[in-house]
């Protein structure tokens, strides 16, 4: 029907239409005034970009660009979606990411290179006539002209300069490094290359051309838990955050998920929707506290002692009085459990020694390849001793048998976990295991007295080895005796009553850790329950907290051992969820070669951060702990009484820890030496070590010979976030004010070290020249000699990926660099061709010399399986295998800039690979090629073009078998041929799947599954580590090649750390008398977490959230403790040691536990920082209060999964045991009179 | 680039505030007598730029350098980013720039420089071609940042606050004395006075009852800043 009658044909009536039934109305009036509003979101484009370096979220982001400005970003929200049944990733995003575009363009921007006034000055005056390298060694030469620009680093004085002459002075700087001192004087600091690879590699690649060297970071951060390489021979590999939703049981060990991992914690909140139980373990009342069904409030630095006694239920109830098939089944699979290790007879009594080796047994069992690699367990099914597949031994020298199926010899097994049985066993002997609890000081104390070693009866065999009759134990049987277990076998020190105050007990625990030992047990039952109705599906989220305390493995060896014995690991839903600090860089094999120019020489200079800064930095001049206190009163006979540097010198001298320097003598000088001599250079270099004509560097930090000259720090706040010692920083390495009210060793006089060379003064003022490269001006750009301006996250192209997701996405630019500001990849590209432009004349082709550290996952790993020292003559010093190896190194100094921009001949030679797998790649070359085209001249012409940052990024992605299936296929196949079982089934059809820069500029992408980690991506499961250990039996890279719970090394069992126990936090002795002020009478432990109002580590000087917050440095107290030193909420407070001393702040909280005081990490010392009463000087950072200790078991190499690997072992920097004293401010002295121009004042509170 | 200049003073303060260089230098006995002859200035301005000009002419350029790396890129207070003092890090300072610097291409300009549109050494070149009372808008509009900014370097005891001074009279009118003093009662602009700055980071006590409505003070605070309306840009104006 129409409507024709009722509808006018000629005229519309003036009154308003109406519809929505008469809801909404129709108007006609003019509507101008809307388009203000319009226009405010009007925008020309949106691009896709995160946020680099640091932050794991790695959230992607829309970036909105008006007028070539960025306006504004919100969350995106198009990740690929996760498969039924499971939320999806979206939103990410915080308010700290939110905030970043209006950090882009604030005040703090470096908007020019800038360079130290002074350093300028004489620079334009020497360059006159003079060219650069000249001019710099001229300006070098003269100690006055060096120590003008050097006092005043900290102290203002920049000016602006180009980056023609920035970039010259800094290639001068580094060209007369090598030539004058060696390659081994450049170093880079960078962290973190996950997030904004490229820019990493772009300092890394040009470090690595010229010989620089390539400092690490994780180890530095301490958020690198050797516990992670000691049990599974890998660095750290962890759940993806929607794994999480797949447990059963969650438990939240000192990681504050809603605060610190922010746009993860929604995995978190929806498990609980589900019905996941939570507990969570940490000493404040924090934000995940609340997310608990229960919270246990253990004292700080305690956890050892909790995982203990959890550890004590679980094996009482699961293991022992009844056995889970689960656990059971799991556990003589997939731990060393089942291993046999040797008693050793010390003072006439037994202690656990080595793991009985092939090696050890007449006959070797048969074993030719490696016996001594080779541990050994008793099968039940042949009723004798075998040499189970898949220890390290079967890695290296043969293939097919490196896997965990039940075999040995080709025939099937049962391994015997237990001897406890009186059939098994032919004895029952005492067996003693040191107990640490009684060293406990200060508010750790508790009223319980133990001995220090406790003698346990252990069920043995007898067998017969080439040393003759031994006693033989299982790993299980002295674990569970370690747990302090009663298993029917009388003796002391083990007990079937949880309320038995004995090591081990959750009645021992409650003392210690002050958690209700009922609790305990609940806890302990409910985790153990539902990984056994699960199979394993309880998880463990663990904050680094934990891995900060001197003696974190403790700690985290506690929690792993949970975890094993309950069969999480591996499994999706469980496992070990560490997620600090080292944000997986999923394509790591295709990045390589980019960062580490691996495709034009081979191997690159790496050093371990830790070692470096405590050498270089003079932390050792004042050290307070002595070896005798950390070692076990069980340790076999040794030369153990010696300083920390001392045990750092002998781990470098045998080749376990890196060298940088390396020898005091020019690297190219010994090679032209050796040259000359006639000689090969390992041989050459080894015959001089033996005579003395050669010396190793780290003998003698403090010789002007063997300091670091050159410094690039990119990517990073060193001084500002990450620099524990700060103030031995500024004392020594730059030689600048610092807050140090300590006295080294000399002063003190203490005992000196052995083997460290001691110089009555030590010297201020290392570095020659620093340069940062940054964004903004940090406090380290603060203390620099050049700023380089940086492009901001919004500003270049690049790439992140993360262990929180699964996906690879991009960085872009969405504008132009703002000011002056280039990208790293650009800078470091411009460095280099600076470089090649001033150093013809001066360095030509040359022959350098790296030292060489014995590295895991290569055959080199099985160097050592007795520790011995070439220098006290205890072996014969063969590179390679008792001491660094020392390899010839051709360099071309005059084609720096083109073997930068073009991948180089070496990966069509020897492949590509990682992790001790490699595969040809010549298709991914001639590909790249093809892609970015062939340089057409220069020396590398004909070479794939590496000239823009998505070049890089092409690169990346075309090698790495994360993001070219083709590559994936080809490195399961390497695999396959280790461990003689099919895996290409993992990435099967993902031949053709090629991600490309574009491809992630369009949409996230999930990464392809890859033997380079042991998760897997699929539909059916989350990534979680472990999972292809469990399910393929690919074998953990350790020497027994399970998970490795029993630790065997000489240097472990010294320290005793063979097992798990509680070690109290150590007293490192930094509140004197002489530093302790009359009425100071507030000391409390100092703890250092991430906060909410920073981005990340990176900085906290955003004015927004600033806001949120108290607006500058605060340090959090609690009521009782405030009160005792009248302080109330707000007040400026000084804490202080002999490190020196910060200001900040007070928040006084119930949140936080008595006798503990938190400052939150990596707050400014830029932002509202007043004077220190104790110092004279601004206050510092968090780090000035603190120092850095080394810890011997870190050292350990040579040694299977105990090698050395960059950002994979070595020391590392734990601050947690500090102590400070806490006091009200009298004075709050802001430091903001200048004094004249002439000497410009502190510029810090600016 | 010669256009017609419809004010050489403000172009010769957009160079007095650029970056110290030798060319500069050579070239202040020009730039010092633009300034000495411009009658719209007091006498007293006039004597008050003098040291700068002196300074600028004849210091060490490293020690000029210095100095203004310092007081200008260094100093947040004293940015010459006018917009950091408007907007700060707020979301508003990236729309502030488009529209300033759509303003200088409705005015036949594109910006070729790095610095930013709101760079004022950028914006006084752009007003020096501008017709007088076009461009005393836009400086009027902008009177309580030179206010400030004269104020903190008059402590500072900078012969640069001169050249804010000579600014607020070309502008014309008094600065809105609320916006002045609303700009100096930031945190780290006073250094000198320890009381002020300690109650700027105060917060407001939490009080509860007697009347449970009577809601969060905190919260209250919070909300009347929002309410505040935000500053308009200079440029919003120039451009109408």
């Amino acid at each position: 029907m129409s409507h024709l009658l009722d509808r006018l044909n000629f005229l519309q009536s003036k009154d308003t239409e109406q519809f929505a039934n008469g809801h909404g109305q129709v108007t006609r009036e003019n509507r101008d005034w809307e388009d203000t509003y319009r226009n405010r979101w009007r925008h020309d484009k949106v691009v896709r970009s995160t946020h680099g370096v640091n932050c794991t979220g790695s959230c992607s982001w829309k970036i909105y660009v008006k007028s070539g400005i960025v306006t504004w970003e919100t969350q995106q929200t198009d990740y690929p979606r996760t498969r039924a049944d499971l939320p999806n990733h979206e939103p990410r995003g915080c308010a700290r990411g939110a905030s970043y575009s209006w950090y882009l363009y604030s005040a703090n921007r470096v908007k020019n290179p800038l360079v130290r006034g002074r350093l300028m000055k004489v620079w334009r005056k020497m360059r006159e006539t003079l060219d650069p390298i000249a001019a710099w060694a001229k300006l070098q030469a003269d100690p006055i002209l060096r120590a003008s620009y050097v006092e005043t680093r900290g102290k203002g004085g920049f000016v602006r300069a180009t980056w023609d002459e920035a970039t010259e002075i800094t290639a001068a700087a580094n060209a007369y490094t090598a030539k004058t001192y060696g390659p081994d004087r450049v170093f880079g600091f960078s962290p973190i290359p996950a997030m904004s690879m490229v820019s990493y590699a772009a300092g890394s690649r040009y470090l690595s051309l010229m010989g620089g060297v390539c400092m690490s970071f994780y180890d530095w951060y301490c958020d690198l838990p050797p516990a992670s390489p000691q049990t599974w021979g890998e660095q750290t590999d962890v759940p993806e955050s929607a794994d999480w939703y797949n447990s059963g049981y969650l438990l939240l060990w000192g990681s504050n998920v809603p605060q610190t991992r922010t746009p993860d914690a929604h995995f978190y909140t929806e498990a609980r929707y589900k019905g996941t139980k939570s507990a969570v373990i940490c000493p404040d009342y924090s934000e995940a506290a609340k997310f608990g069904d229960v919270w246990l409030n253990a004292k700080q630095g305690t956890d050892a002692a909790l995982a203990m006694a959890f550890g004590h239920v679980i094996l009482r109830e699961f293991h022992l009085d009844r056995q889970t098939p689960y656990f059971e089944d799991y556990t003589r699979k997939y731990s060393d459990f089942p291993m046999l290790v040797k008693l050793d007879e010390k003072d006439g009594k037994l202690v656990p020694g080595r793991f009985l080796r092939a090696d050890d047994l007449d006959g070797k069992l048969g074993e030719d390849n490696n016996p001594e690699w080779k541990t050994v367990a008793y099968d039940e099914t042949s009723q004798g001793l075998v040499a189970p597949n898949g220890s390290v031994g079967y890695r290296w020298g043969e293939d097919g048998e490196w896997n965990l199926e039940e075999k040995a010899k080709a025939a099937d097994t049962r391994l015997k976990m237990s001897l406890v049985l009186e059939e098994d066993h032919d004895d029952v002997v005492g067996v003693d295991f040191p107990y640490f609890g009684g060293e406990a000081y200060g508010q750790f104390k508790t009223d319980a007295t133990h001995p220090d070693i406790l003698t346990r009866n252990i069920p043995v065999k007898k067998i017969q080895t080439a040393e003759g009759e031994i006693a033989v134990a299982t790993v299980f049987d002295l674990f569970c005796a370690n747990y302090g277990l009663d298993r029917g076998l009388g003796g002391d020190w083990v007990t079937s009553d949880y309320a038995n105050d004995m090591p081990g007990t959750p009645a021992w625990a409650e003392k210690i850790t002050g958690v209700p030992a009922d609790k305990i047990a609940h806890v302990a039952r409910e985790f153990a329950d539902n990984a056994e109705k699960t199979n394993g599906k309880s998880m463990i989220i663990i904050g680094a907290a934990m891995n900060h305390w001197f003696h974190m493995d403790m700690n985290y060896r506690g929690v792993i051992n949970m975890l094993v014995m309950c069969g999480c690991v591996g499994q999706s839903g469980g496992g070990w969820a560490h997620y600090v600090g080292q944000e997986k860089l999923r394509p790591q094999t295709g990045w390589q070669p980019l960062a580490f120019a691996l495709d034009w020489n081979r191997p690159p200079r790496h050093m371990n951060s830790t070692s470096a800064w405590y050498a270089h930095t003079d932390q050792w001049r004042y050290e307070t702990l002595k070896a005798d206190e950390i070692l076990s009163p069980t340790a076999p006979e040794g030369d153990w009484d010696a300083s920390l540097i001392d045990y750092n010198i002998r781990a470098e001298r045998m080749g376990w820890l890196p060298s940088a320097p390396q020898l005091k003598t020019n690297p190219l000088e010994v090679a032209k030496a050796a040259k000359e001599a006639g000689k090969e250079i390992p041989a050459y270099v080894a015959e001089n070590l033996k005579s003395g004509a050669l010396e190793m560097s780290c003998e003698d930090p403090d010789n002007p010979a063997n300091w670091p000259r050159n410094l690039f720090v990119w990517r990073s706040n060193l001084l500002g976030s990450s620099g524990k010692g700060h103030e031995y920083f500024l004392k020594h390495l730059l030689g600048t004010d610092n807050g140090v009210m300590g006295k080294d060793l000399g002063e003190e006089g203490g005992q000196l070290p052995k083997e460290a060379k001691w110089h009555k003064d030590a010297p201020r003022g290392k570095l020659d020249l620093l340069v940062t490269i940054d964004f903004r001006m940090s406090t380290t750009c603060v203390y620099s000699d050049i700023v380089l301006p940086t492009a901001s996250w919004y500003e270049k192209d690049d790439m992140n990926t993360s262990d929180m997701h699964p996906f690879i996405h991009p960085l872009q630019a969405a504008v132009d660099p703002a000011y002056e500001s280039k990208s790293d990849w650009e800078i470091f590209k411009s460095i280099a061709k600076k470089f090649q432009e001033i150093t013809p004349g001066y360095l030509d082709k040359e022959v350098d010399i790296v030292a060489l550290p014995i590295l895991h996952d290569t055959p080199a790993e099985i160097a050592q399986d007795q520790v011995k020292d070439w220098k006290k003559g205890e072996c014969d010093l063969i590179p390679g295998k008792t001491a660094p190896a020392f390899v010839a190194v051709e360099r071309d100094y005059t084609a720096i800039y083109d073997r930068f921009t073009a991948l180089g001949p070496l990966l069509d030679k020897l492949g590509n690979g990682g992790k001790g797998i490699s595969w040809n790649t010549q298709e991914e070359i001639d590909n790249l090629s093809a892609l970015n085209g062939v340089q057409l001249d220069g020396s590398a012409a004909g070479r794939p073009k590496i000239v823009t940052a998505i070049d890089a990024c092409e690169v990346i992605l075309m090698l790495a078998p994360e993001t070219n299936g083709n590559v994936a296929v080809k490195a399961w196949e390497a695999l396959e041929k280790a461990t003689g079982r099919e895996h290409a089934h993992l990435a099967e059809g993902e031949h053709g799947n090629k991600i490309r820069f574009r491809d992630i500029a369009a949409q996230p992408r999930k990464i392809i599954s890859s033997p380079t980690w042991s998760g897997i991506e699929s539909e059916k499961v989350s990534y979680n580590a472990g999972y292809t250990n469990v399910h393929e039996l690919i074998p953990w890279r350790t020497l027994t090649g399970r998970q490795q719970l029993y630790q065997d090394h000489l240097w472990m069992r010294a320290f005793g750390e063979g097992f798990m126990s509680y070690r109290p936090p150590v007293d490192l002795k930094t509140i004197t008398k002489d530093v302790q002020d009359e009425g100071d009478n507030l000391v409390l432990n100092f703890i250092t977490p991430h906060q909410k109002w920073g981005i990340h580590s990176t900085y906290t000087d955003n004015l927004l959230m600033l806001t949120l917050n108290r607006g500058g440095p605060v340090v959090w107290i609690s009521e009782v403790d405030a009160k005792s030193a009248g302080i109330v909420d707000n007040d400026w407070i000084e804490v202080y040691n002999t490190n020196g001393a910060l200001t900040a702040r007070a928040v006084v909280s119930q949140r936080i536990k008595e006798g503990t005081t938190f400052m939150y990490h990596a707050q400014e010392k830029i932002v509202n920082t007043p004077g220190s009463e104790k110092t004279g000087n601004r206050g510092g950072i968090h780090n000035s209060v603190t120092r850095t200790v080394l810890k011997p078991t870190h050292m350990i190499g040579g040694y299977a999964q105990q090698s050395y690997g960059f950002n994979y072992y070595g020391t590392v920097g734990s601050n947690r045991d500090e102590f400070v004293v806490v006091r009200k401010m009298k004075n709050v002295d802001w430091l903001d009179h200048e004094k004249s121009w002439d000497a410009p004042a502190q510029e810090a509170a600016e | 680039m010669a256009v017609q200049l419809h004010d050489r003073t403000l172009k010769a303060l957009s160079l007095i505030l650029s970056y110290p260089t030798r060319e500069l230098q050579q070239a202040m006995p020009e730039i010092g007598g633009v300034l000495a002859s411009d009658t719209r200035l007091t006498a007293a301005a006039r004597r008050a730029l003098r040291p700068l000009v002196e300074e600028l002419s004849g210091r060490d350029i490293y020690d000029l350098e210095e100095q203004f790396v310092l007081l200008f890129d260094r100093s947040r207070t004293l940015s010459l980013n006018l917009f950091e003092h408007v907007h700060g890090e707020s979301r508003d300072r990236g729309g502030a720039m488009v529209s300033l610097v759509e303003t200088y291409r409705e005015g036949g300009f594109d910006p070729v420089t790095s610095e930013l549109p709101d760079h004022l050494p950028v914006l006084l070149e752009f007003l020096s071609t501008r017709p007088a009372p076009a461009a005393q808008d836009t400086l009027s509009d902008a009177a309580h940042i030179f206010e400030a900014l004269n104020a903190r370097l008059v402590r500072r005891e900078s012969p640069y606050a001169a050249v804010f001074a000579s600014l607020l009279q070309l502008a014309g009118v008094k600065a809105d004395s609320d916006a002045v003093a609303e700009m100096l009662a930031q945190p780290d602009d006073d250094p000198t006075d320890l009381e002020a700055l300690d109650e700027v980071w105060e917060d407001s006590e939490v009080l509860f009852g007697p009347d449970p409505n009577a809601g969060c003070p905190q919260v209250r605070d919070m909300l009347s800043r929002m309410d505040t309306p935000i500053t308009p840009a200079p440029a919003n104006h120039a451009a109408e």
